[in-house]
């Protein structure tokens, strides 16, 4: 099974006589030739992904000041970094939003490491903890990339093998690290390289391991060059991760890209390529992965739990299409709907991080590393975190009534069950408005002689399965004192009330 | 000749079928690029198509029963800060810009109507509208 070694494609690169493609081109070569040919022929395929990478940051040794100071409190253009290591060493990571709230993650943590690759000067603001050998209370200086001794960028988790896609179920706009998603499913957002991940391209997936990246495993990071030091944080194939460490110094801004996703948060752009081996013919294979042969999960990212409803099963080929047609329910109605998919990470900048890899072992500037060891094993833990659900706090059944009733008669019942919200329903107790006791008195004061003129039609509800913290911050979002609780055909279940809410969180204090 | 404007509705003319009769009595073409339509007054995005006297015609028919502003935005996008992510299509509502064969973010920038949609969406703030 074993054609070639690593030490042998390294002595043509040095010689300028190694074939290199990357992946997109390995498809083609696959396709008319076979694995067992392409295999022979071909060396090194190299692969590429360029997106929002959250987990990232770098850590800086700034060098001593004199007279010297233990840092702790540190901040760089008003960014915090963190200061629990020795004396002048910190670590600012990409996410860390600016400490001036108007600010926020308009210029966070990641647009700091742009600016430090881009050769910008950067305030260095830092307290000390005085002590006998670090006696110095304060710093402020301007610095740039140049200053400092080290500025060692190391990612936690970087270069996501599958990305999920995402939309949106609730009838209003939602902000996430995926992007605006719309209301009602009205557009699918989607992440990752595909056919051209690293990941993907060296994954075996009756193992769920990779064929040869591991710690160890020399890569293109930034535009400079790094290595995998090994698995990421939640590392879960086929859903794998890589932990990756490079020199900020060698990098390059076109390579290393600050971003705010709005209402979200800063985060980081990187690329990362990463170079495979062809050393026999299954692993010829699986660099010619196509982007159909990737499936992605839709979840309804409108659901604010863990574990999202799986709205569709797709892959990249289809997202990349640019809209795709999905089954969904709205409003108790089964729908088949066309939607807008779009991108959020670069394929055209995947591509020329791989293209630019390529040419850099074509001209004997990369050679390749044996990885040590393969990556660590993975692991999906969840957090032990309580919940409260709706469901857990719903206690009566729900007072309902139609709207054929009069206001005197709506009045009255507010009063015999002590309540002060009245969901509205239709003949199959179907949600169609709600009234409250302040529309009752407007009704009285304005003359007003139906149900039907004084109901809110446009109701704010909450799901049994909806945290309670949700509805709470609904509630507060919107300035009401009650939700409805409604199922999925929108048959009201149950009520949540401001008082609900303050009891149960009263009794947690 | 096409022109883009904005237009609302006075309140009191809500109700009449104001665009149908623009069209029956100017011979104007009019596209509805989008509507918002709420009790006390209608929003509009129209798109009108004619020669230049008859779209003259038309917005002076139209002025009589509400406001017309011309569109006269015109989008930018700096190329130097976009990486062509993407994250900006979908929020298009009359796509206008979408991705090419190579992976590109193309903007059709004489279709605009500056609704800022997609300036919001952008993580690198490469897009520009000016007014």
């Amino acid at each position: 099974m074993i054609m070639k070694t690593i030490k042998e494609i390294n002595e043509k690169i040095k010689k300028g006589e190694a074939v290199v493609v990357t992946a997109e081109e390995m498809i083609k070569i696959v396709e008319e030739e076979g694995a067992k040919r392409a295999a022979d022929y071909v060396d090194v395929v190299t692969t590429g992904t360029f997106g929002a990478m959250c987990s990232s940051g770098v850590f800086i040794n700034f060098g001593h000041s004199d007279p010297p100071i233990k840092m702790l409190r540190i901040y760089l253009n008003n960014v915090e970094a963190y200061g629990g290591l020795a004396a002048v060493d910190a670590y600012i990571g990409a996410a860390q939003p600016n400490e001036d709230p108007d600010v926020d993650i308009d210029y966070g943590g990641a647009h700091v490491i742009e600016d430090l690759v881009r050769g910008k000067e950067v305030e260095l603001y830092a307290e000390g903890y005085t002590t006998d050998c670090y006696p110095r209370k304060e710093v402020n200086v301007r610095i740039t990339l140049d200053d400092v001794n080290q500025a060692i960028m190391v990612n936690p988790r970087n270069c996501y093998q599958t990305y999920a896609a995402a939309t949106n179920s609730r009838e209003e706009k939602i902000y996430t690290y995926m992007g605006i998603l719309l209301p009602e499913y009205n557009n699918v957002h989607y992440s990752g390289a595909g056919q051209l991940n690293p990941l993907q391209n060296d994954y075996n997936p009756e193992t769920k391991s990779f064929n040869t990246i591991g710690i160890g495993t020399r890569i293109f990071l930034g535009g400079g060059i790094g290595y995998v030091i090994g698995e990421g944080t939640q590392h879960n194939p086929p859903f794998g991760t890589l932990m990756v460490k490079g020199d900020l110094k060698q990098m390059n801004p076109k390579f290393i890209r600050a971003a705010t996703m709005p209402r979200y948060g800063s985060t980081l752009y990187v690329g990362i390529g990463i170079p495979i081996p062809v050393l026999n013919e299954k692993i010829a294979e699986r660099c010619a992965i196509r982007d159909e042969d990737i499936e992605v999960p839709i979840y309804d990212y409108g659901f604010p739990r863990r574990d999202r409803p799986l709205i569709a099963k797709t892959n990249y080929k289809v997202l990349r299409s640019g809209k795709i047609t999905l089954n969904v329910n709205i409003d108790g109605k089964d729908v088949e709907k066309t939607v807008k998919t779009g991108s959020v990470s670069s394929y055209k900048m995947a591509r020329e991080v791989a293209e630019t890899l390529k040419q850099w072992i074509l001209d004997g500037k990369f050679l390749l590393t044996e990885r040590v060891d393969t990556l660590g094993r993975a692991e999906n833990k969840p957090m032990k975190s309580p919940i409260t659900l709706v469901k857990d706090i719903l206690s009566k059944p729900p007072i309902t009534a139609h709207s054929n009733i009069s206001i005197m008669e709506a009045a009255k019942i507010l009063i015999k069950h002590n309540i002060n919200h009245l969901p509205i329903v239709d003949e199959h107790g179907k949600l169609v408005g709600i009234i409250t006791s302040w529309d009752i008195a407007k009704a009285l004061a304005q003359n007003k002689k139906t149900i039907e003129e004084i109901m809110t039609r446009n109701v704010i509800t909450a799901h049994e399965d909806e945290p309670v913290d949700h509805v709470a911050i609904k509630m507060s979002k919107y300035n009401i004192s009650g939700v409805p609780v409604v199922d999925d055909y929108r048959r009201v279940v149950g009520i949540v009330t401001s008082e609900d809410i303050s009891r149960l969180f009263g009794g947690k204090k | 000749m096409r022109k883009r404007v904005y237009y609302w509705t006075d309140s009191e003319h809500i109700n009449k079928p104001v665009i149908s009769d623009t069209i029956l009595n100017t011979g104007v073409k009019i596209n509805i690029l989008k509507a918002k339509v709420e009790p006390q007054e209608a929003f509009l995005i129209l798109e009108l198509f004619g020669s230049k006297e008859t779209i003259e015609k038309a917005l002076n028919y139209l002025s009589k029963f509400g406001e017309v502003e011309e569109i006269s935005k015109v989008i930018k996008r700096d190329l130097e800060k976009c990486v062509h992510c993407g994250c900006c299509i979908t929020q298009c509502p009359i796509n206008v810009i979408y991705m090419d064969e190579d992976y590109n973010v193309v903007f059709k920038e004489e279709d605009c109507v500056g609704c800022k949609n997609c300036l919001k969406a952008c993580p690198f703030k490469a897009i520009e509208i000016f007014e």
